[in-house]
């Protein structure tokens, strides 16, 4: 450790969100010169941990404290005043603008002319010059944003939250979009910053990234801290223990039934920079779970399947047929549908009532010779709503107001209406809470026991362990692996998804 | 609570027929001959002109796109038929009826093509309408000037004068066209799988794709649909004026455009009711009459409109933020 590392302490730190507690009694030092990766599945309080640092949120509860000294985070300004800076997964770069421009953002350099101030370019380019210099990118500054890489990209995200100076950086999942070679540039830099002494935390999914950059690692769990545990320590089986607790061994659902019938089978689908060479069968009433990263090229395949996205090469066959998916009206009316990983943007119209939106994919069915009513419409709905469960006061209202958990069935009986025989699900969990949970599984145990086949994409590996006859693992736009939940264990499909 | 919350609700969503009906009272007391039904009917058929193209225009609003053409479209549509009318009749020697019958028929045919072509660049090349139609604005007045070589053309025989001018059962013919295009358009938008499909690709066209609704046909034909009424707007037109000008309608689409806007259609897509587009209309010309009769003069009375414009729209922002 350097003798100028910073050190970023919290104490009893706590948050609460209306129904859950974020974060509970949290207490750490992070060391500066040190870096410090960040661990738990969705939900375990990581991103709120990061928000207040950035001044994103406020805790109720509790202190942090920079170099002994405790300080109040009310706003990002106020974070990055103290020397906190963030690079999030989204990059937020002005595209429009120059290299420079971003990294200055908001602080310029003026010079005075004609009793006015100007833009001092000089003045901007050769400090954001400079910045990028220290780093070792060698970036044009005068380059305009958006012709740049991702990886370009990410390197002007860390210019700019360099550009203030920090004793304290974080990065969320830096590395889902880069390059291998990128990968190992970023790590170059992330080792020059800790050896300045400035505190760097971490937050990633993949676990052979955590043995080549961090020195420690911290879980949390629920909102809770499990605990810091120096790298040298952090076993694959000690890791997992700590994410997920006490594996409890789950009775499976004696209800799963599959038949051996193929309904799709896909052959050397590939799409260039999405996913290459996937081959697999899916069979009637299969649940069929894909397990792997963000970035890994799952949501895209997904697409391409539902005819979203196009592919490149490779075959797809329905029943046996050869088909080749242009479009979602195509794939819709052969019985494929898909409830896309966006829901809010993608999956749902929300300024539309929830009436109106669960009869979107069957309007042709719905009405007669092209006309319909809302008491027609009404009727189906009504089914929908008794059918899958959802919980609206009146089906006439928003969708935009229903809960994630609402909202995703409403997306699934979207799609019941149109009769499908195969349907994609990208994250049908994420953002939903347990009940919500444990309802969509039953839901897709149901569809799954009407011999309709579903493909189940999630980041929660435990939930697809639960649900699934199946796992495929997907890693960088590739089938890794295979494998049944009930000859393996949680442990065995972590250690392989994230080596 | 529902006693109180209920008339609240109805008196929320009937701002505008409220202000409609104070409106119309209020000038029924201060404006001499304001109360008559001939003159209320002049209000009806002052207004069906652009109220017919209004109707198109509030489903090419919904649908997320704008169509700047439809006052270029309705002196297009105009000369268009002029000039074919009179070849018909003249060098090719069709009877005067077929003559015009075709001309009429030719003319729509090419509203709706022109509205297909906005639509295609949308759809295929993702030029915004705006641009597009903006384009046709200019172009179509061009046309219009080259059909008639700048001179109105006068092929029409008297009996024409009907289309724009007619009465049938003591009400003007245009009105009746107005009200019955009115009927079809809020039977399309409100109980045909086509409207529901017009809404939700206003509303999120990525997410309708998605849901695997035709989010390219819906596009071309609410813009078809639109110019195909704009360019029968410019029939009425030409035989309420019997002749083909080149120089008629100019800045219609703002008028066209604010009455929609008015009847609480959002800009944005999505949100909007044919029903509040006729209320709109009606809106605006009983403003208009009013302060003719009241002798306002013309310039208050551009004045007067820009401010309703922007009254309406605050009212719909302000209801739409409390609910």
């Amino acid at each position: 450790m350097t003798p100028s590392a910073h050190i970023l302490e919290t104490v009893g730190l706590r948050k609460e969100y209306p129904g859950t507690v974020a974060l509970r009694d949290i207490s750490l030092r992070f060391d500066g010169g040190k870096i410090h990766a960040l661990l738990g599945k969705n939900g375990a309080g990581k991103s709120t941990l990061v928000k207040i640092f950035a001044g994103a949120v406020q805790q109720d509860a509790g202190e942090i404290l920079l170099n002994g000294k405790p300080i109040d985070l009310r706003s990002p300004r106020d974070a990055l005043r103290q020397g906190i800076a963030a690079v999030h997964q989204e990059l937020s770069l002005v595209s429009g603008l120059t290299v420079a421009e971003n990294i200055l953002l908001g602080r310029l350099p003026k010079r005075k002319r004609g009793g006015g101030l100007i833009i001092d370019w000089e003045e901007t380019y050769s400090r954001a010059r400079t910045i990028l210099d220290t780093l070792g990118v060698t970036i044009d500054v005068r380059t305009r944003a958006m012709d740049l890489g991702v990886a370009q990209q990410q390197s002007v995200e860390i210019a700019k939250a360099m550009s203030y100076n920090p004793s304290v950086l974080m990065l969320d999942e830096p590395t889902s979009a880069l390059a291998h070679h990128e990968t190992e540039r970023l790590f170059g830099l992330l080792r020059t910053l800790a050896g300045r002494g400035v505190v760097l935390l971490y937050i990633t999914h993949r676990l052979e990234e955590i043995h080549r950059i961090a020195d420690t690692v911290t879980v949390l769990r629920n909102g809770e801290l499990v605990g810091m545990i120096d790298i040298a320590d952090a076993t694959p089986a000690t890791i997992v223990q700590m994410m997920f607790g006490e594996a409890v061994a789950k009775m499976r659902p004696p209800d799963v039934l599959m038949h051996r019938t193929p309904v799709m089978e896909v052959r050397s689908l590939s799409r260039k920079n999405a996913f290459q060479e996937v081959t697999f069968t899916l069979h009637a009433g299969e649940i069929l779970g894909i397990a792997g990263l963000l970035g890994s090229g799952r949501t895209e395949l997904l697409r391409s399947l539902f005819g979203a996205d196009p592919h490149d090469s490779g075959d797809l066959l329905l029943n046996g047929a050869v088909v080749r998916p242009s479009n979602p009206i195509q794939m819709k009316s052969l019985g494929v549908v898909l409830s896309p990983e966006n829901r809010k943007e993608e999956g749902l119209i929300q300024m539309l009532s929830t009436r109106a939106n669960i009869c979107l994919a069957s309007l042709s069915r719905i009405s007669r010779g092209g006309f319909t009513t809302r008491a027609r419409e009404r009727t189906v709905v009504n089914g929908n709503i008794r059918e899958v469960d959802i919980n609206v006061p009146d089906a006439e209202v928003a969708v935009s107001t229903l809960s994630g958990g609402n909202q995703q069935k409403v997306v699934v009986a979207k799609w019941l209406n149109t009769t499908p025989q195969i349907m994609l699900l990208d994250e049908p969990t994420r953002g939903i809470d347990i009940r919500a949970k444990q309802q969509m599984f039953q839901l897709i145990r149901e569809l799954s026991s009407r011999g309709i086949s579903c493909i189940v994409v999630s980041s929660e590996l435990e939930e697809l362990m639960d649900i699934c006859h199946r796992i495929l693992i997907m890693k960088r736009g590739k089938i890794a692996g295979e494998m049944f939940p009930h000859q393996s264990t949680l442990e065995e499909l972590f250690a392989v998804c994230m080596q | 609570m529902h006693a109180i919350a209920e008339p609240r609700a109805f008196l929320r969503s009937a701002v505008l027929e409220i202000i409609l009906v104070v409106l119309c009272v209020a000038l029924g007391i201060t404006a001499p001959g304001f109360l008559t039904a001939e003159n209320l009917l002049n209000v009806l058929r002052n207004v069906s002109m652009q109220g017919l193209i209004a109707l198109g225009m509030t489903m090419v609003i919904i649908a997320g796109e704008i169509d700047l053409s439809v006052g270029s479209m309705v002196a297009f549509g105009g000369c268009l038929t002029a000039f074919l009318t009179g070849w018909f009749a003249g060098g090719a020697g069709f009877p005067m009826p077929a003559a015009v019958g075709t001309s009429i028929a030719a003319t729509l045919i090419a509203g709706f093509l022109l509205g297909c072509f906005t639509g295609f660049m949308r759809t295929r090349y993702q030029v915004p309408s705006f641009i597009t139609t903006l384009a046709l604005l200019t172009g179509l007045f061009g046309a219009a000037e080259l059909i008639t070589n700048g001179f109105p053309l006068t092929p029409f025989p008297d009996w024409y004068n009907f289309i724009g001018g007619g009465y049938l059962f003591g009400i003007p013919f245009p009105a009746l066209i107005f009200l019955l295009a009115f009927a079809v358009v809020h039977v399309l938008m409100n109980f045909t799988s086509f409207g529901r499909s017009v809404y939700a690709v206003g509303g999120n066209a990525e997410a309708a794709r998605l849901s695997g609704i035709n989010v390219t046909v819906v596009k071309i034909l609410v813009l078809a649909i639109t110019a195909s009424l704009a360019a029968l707007s410019g029939v009425m037109q030409s035989s309420e004026i019997m002749s083909g000008t080149a120089t008629t309608a100019k800045g219609w689409e703002l008028d066209v455009i604010a009455a929609v806007i008015i009847g609480g259609t959002s800009l944005m897509g999505g949100t909007g009711r044919v029903w509040g587009t006729l209320i709109g209309v009606i809106f605006l010309g009983v403003i208009m009459n009013g302060m003719t009769l009241l002798n306002v003069s013309e310039y208050w009375q551009h004045v007067v409109r820009g401010g309703l414009i922007l009254t309406a729209v605050l009212i719909n922002r302000l209801e739409a933020r409390s609910s």
